[in-house]
């Protein structure tokens, strides 16, 4: 993606420029979709939480101080559209669309062993799923996703720790 | 699972390639949205200097977590002590036990939570530094004591993993059926095993959910209590974000049963027939789920009128039905009578069905994106497809967000058509009802068939939130609408929001039907085989009027139909609208009467006027007068049908009486247990299940069956609710 150009667009679009705007949100939406489907794991839901972003982004977009941070404020945006989301549709999860096999290589047994275990950060309780959907899914640093969830860089080790916790203690009981 | 693992793991979400309607959709949303913003900043930069907006600006210090913060600031002082406090006695205590089996890992929840933002707010706060230090010498420890007993986890499960045999991924399999969580499963399904098993998914998870709600609701407990019942099964209590959930918002009308009246102070009823059954199907399910419904949820006619009947048939089309009368001893009051009044609407042959235009007006908000909503009512429209002729036309019009028609007036002639504008359906947005069925009732309009049948089929799980949202306003509308001769029909879907009150608004003042619609087969049940009674209306505004005779009968009740009450001069008013009955509908309405001598509940009047009673003629085998009211589909004035209820009806005992009447009968009593069971005595759930076991009769398609199995549900339920006020359930997410 052009670096420069996204700056321009951003302070264009920050001054009312709307043609600006139509081609800053043309250009991020594919990515903002791909976030929202990683949170909701269904067409439907993401392509809602995507829109709901953009109308955000919109509301937004004069207030964004410096561009530079423009990346994080996506993030921040489509995260906190899906969190939006589920409360609004009384869910923590969506029901995931029938994706596609993980891999070709893989024996049935062990694609629904992946499968499981997918589950389980799904299942994790919201904010340390976020964290690990930030960090692993989306491979921000921990400054980043800390900027993105609002909250100490330090508060974002932790729930990942928790989390991996969590995880493992599931496998234990389990196995 | 290593950090590399849950890499791998998530890589494999991927998004699928981006829908360019979608995308335009959100584009254009976006772009009046940043239009509209930047006349309102226009307007705030006249009234403020520029630097004070820069504080609203949208900067990472606000955020959520900081705007919690705030409202919350003691709780969190009062709490961070408090957690101190324990961190102290624990790691006090841990430094000398760790040797030993004290368990760990309650430790490392305890003093772990939420380490990092109780550092910081003491910090800020800075009340209490040696607690700070505790603290930290806390943390310095736990990791140490954690690590080794993490590898150990890792290094088991990796043996585990390299050893995993056929038989492991069985075991694991089984867990996936114990856990009710059949996700990973839908690999070696097939699509119809996939289906049945999200949908038993959702229901578990719902059972978990709605339990709990259910439960509390019945017992009386506080709402605060379902909060309770989470943090306190919760493993994580630092982290449960308390989300919006929709259970137990589903709205009913309240009503009071019918009370005991005195004959010598009203000797007159009247009611509209109602032919609905959502009542029925919304039981079940709460029933099957584990919970008895709530009491405004029961209506005991829908309850009663849900089973077909063999009532007797009129002859003619001219006579479209025929009253049976039935008088009982009451099976649940010593002394007094039931006294059933049954009609059976006239059925059409198939080969004169009318020709029919059908709306199909469809909810596709983001609500009705569950199994148990958009899903079953695209299979239960198309069970309805194969019993129209291929001349009869359906259109569809959708409503979501905004109100669209998807499919103009299409011959059923051209099904594909029709079921490729069903399967292309999906669900997403708010609900604008109103203007939906302003559009449907367009549709129907342009293409209304003047001596066929004109319906719309409204399908819905909840609330109009956006329009017209005013259910009197709406029912105005409906009202309005029903004078061109289209009637509108109601299908409930789904739980949690479900908005009985608005469906029943609309169907009844629509001229309609209101089904409630839980799985396929009761779709069948709707749309298959009664689709004739559903679709084909035989008579409208149908009344009752019972007189009673006081020299017979001194008290009487009427067992349901208190949504239906009618005034006694609206009988003879054929401008007050009532219920329709379609081909072959049966409908049934319960008395219970105190014979003159019998024990009375109301004491008598001390002043009663002495003035005696005067019959012109001899009535003194009559118990009472019933007089039916009902116009022709098409036509604006009522025609009456009379016949006296009489000592000839009498039947000795309950036992002597048909297999409908004795059903009928432990409906009813089931209908007013769960109403609380006021009037019925000592009447108990076993004694249904012995009269509605003994009256199964025929029971083709096994509704009767189902219904003692219901009762024998509620039986256990009803049992445990008693003896467990507060049922803990677990969190549904932390099994």
């Amino acid at each position: 993606m052009n670096k420069p150009e996204d700056d321009t667009l951003i302070s264009s679009a920050r001054n009312g420029d709307s043609r600006a705007f139509e081609m800053l949100i043309n250009r991020h939406y594919e990515r903002m979709f791909a976030i929202a489907f990683k949170w909701t794991r269904n067409r439907a839901d993401a392509e809602d939480v995507t829109q709901t972003a953009c109308i955000n982004m919109a509301k937004g977009i004069r207030r964004l101080h410096n561009e530079k941070t423009f990346t994080t404020w996506l993030y921040r945006i489509v995260v906190n559209a899906a969190k939006d989301f589920f409360r609004q549709n009384n869910r923590t999860q969506t029901l995931p669309d029938n994706y596609e096999p993980f891999s070709e290589a893989l024996n049935p047994e062990e694609e629904l062993y992946m499968r499981e275990r997918l589950e389980e950060i799904y299942a994790l309780p919201e904010k340390e799923r976020d964290a690990l959907l930030l960090v692993f899914g989306e491979g921000l640093n921990h400054r980043e996703t800390a900027q993105v969830l609002g909250c100490a860089e330090t508060t974002i080790s932790w729930r990942i720790h928790k989390a991996r916790n969590h995880l493992n203690s599931q496998r234990e009981k389990k196995g | 699972m290593d950090d590399q693992n849950i890499k791998n793991l998530l890589a494999n979400v991927k998004a699928p390639p981006v829908d360019d309607n979608a995308r335009k959709r959100a584009v254009n949303l976006a772009l009046s949205e940043f239009e509209a913003a930047g006349k309102a900043q226009n307007q705030t930069n006249k009234t403020f200097f520029q630097g004070f907006i820069s504080l609203a600006r949208l900067t990472n210090t606000i955020t959520q977590d900081n705007r919690r913060k705030d409202p919350m600031k003691k709780k969190h002082i009062y709490g961070g002590l408090a957690t101190a406090m324990v961190v102290v006695l624990v790691a006090g205590v841990s430094f000398q036990q760790f040797s030993g089996e004290f368990a760990p890992d309650k430790v490392l929840d305890l003093g772990l939570i939420e380490q990092t933002g109780m550092v910081a707010v003491l910090d800020e706060e800075t009340i209490a530094p040696a607690f700070i230090e505790a603290i930290k010498q806390q943390n310095e420890a736990e990791p140490n004591l954690a690590r080794p007993r993490a590898g150990e986890k890792l290094k088991g499960l990796e043996q585990k993993q390299k050893n995993e045999s056929g038989l492991d991924h069985m075991a694991a399999l089984d867990y996936a059926f114990a856990d009710g969580r059949a996700e990973p499963k839908k690999l070696l399904a097939t699509p119809e095993m996939q289906k049945e098993q999200t949908i038993s998914t959702k229901q578990n998870s719902r059972m978990l959910q709605e339990g709990i709600v259910g439960n509390t609701l019945m017992a009386g407990a506080p709402s605060g209590a379902v909060a309770n019942l989470y943090s306190v099964t919760s493993d994580y209590d630092d982290s449960i974000q308390q989300g919006y959930k929709d259970i137990g918002r589903d709205k009913f009308e309240d009503f009071k049963e019918n009370p005991i009246k005195l004959v010598s102070e009203e000797s007159v009823s009247t009611f509209s027939i109602d032919v609905d059954t959502s009542s029925y199907s919304f039981m079940r399910r709460q029933i099957n789920n584990g919970v008895l419904p709530q009491k405004d949820a029961v209506r005991i006619e829908e309850m009663i009128n849900y089973f077909d009947y063999d009532y007797a048939l009129p002859e003619t089309k001219e006579e479209p039905f025929k009253p049976s009368v039935t008088v009982v001893p009451s099976p649940w009051a010593e002394g007094r009578k039931l006294v059933h009044i049954g009609i059976k609407g006239y059925d059409i042959a198939p080969t004169e069905k009318p020709h029919t235009n059908l709306v199909f007006l469809l909810d596709v908000s983001g609500s009705m994106n569950a199994p148990d909503k958009l899903p079953l009512l695209k299979n239960s429209f198309k069970l309805l497809l194969d019993t129209l002729e291929p001349d009869d036309t359906v259109g569809i019009v959708v409503y979501a967000g905004a109100a669209g028609t998807v499919l103009e007036p299409t011959k059923v002639s051209e099904k594909s058509k029709i079921l490729n504008a069903l399967e292309n359906l999906s669900a997403g947005g708010s609900t604008a009802g109103a203007e939906g069925i302003r559009q449907a009732y367009q549709l129907a309009e342009n293409n209304l068939t003047k001596d066929g049948v004109n319906r719309i089929i409204l399908a819905t799980d909840g609330d109009f939130n956006v329009g017209i949202t005013n259910r009197d306003e709406l029912k105005d509308f409906v009202e309005r609408k029903r004078e061109t001769g289209i009637f509108l029909s109601v299908l409930g879907f789904g739980q949690g929001n479900l908005n009985d009150h608005m469906m029943q608004t609309l169907a009844q003042n629509g001229n309609g039907v209101a089904a409630y619609i839980d799985t396929l087969s009761e779709a069948r049940k709707v749309l298959v085989e009664e689709a004739s009674s559903t679709l084909f209306p035989i008579a409208k505004d149908v009344k009752i009027q019972v007189e009673f005779n006081p020299d017979s009968v001194a008290e009487y009740r009427l067992i349901g139909y208190e949504t239906r009450a009618l005034n006694r001069e609206d009988f003879n008013n054929d401008a007050v609208d009532a219920g329709d009955i379609g081909a072959g509908h049966t409908v049934t309405a319960i008395y219970e009467i105190t014979p003159k001598g019998g024990p009375l509940t109301i004491d008598e009047n001390r002043y009663e006027k002495t003035e005696e009673h005067k019959a012109k003629t001899d009535f003194s085998d009559e118990y009472a007068f019933l007089k039916i009211r009902y116009k022709n589909p098409n036509e604006d004035t009522s025609k009456l049908i009379t016949t006296p209820i009489t000592k000839a009806n009498d039947v000795d005992s309950i036992d002597k009486a048909d297999d409908d009447t004795r059903f009928a009968t432990s409906v009813a009593a089931f209908g007013q247990l769960l109403k609380g069971g006021k009037y019925t005595a000592s009447y108990s759930y076993g004694d249904v299940i012995d009269l509605a076991q003994s009256a199964r009769g025929d029971d083709p398609f096994g509704y009767r069956t189902e219904f003692v199995n219901l009762v024998r549900l509620a039986k256990s339920s009803g049992t445990m609710e008693k003896s467990a006020p507060v049922l803990h359930k677990e969190h549904p997410m932390h099994r």
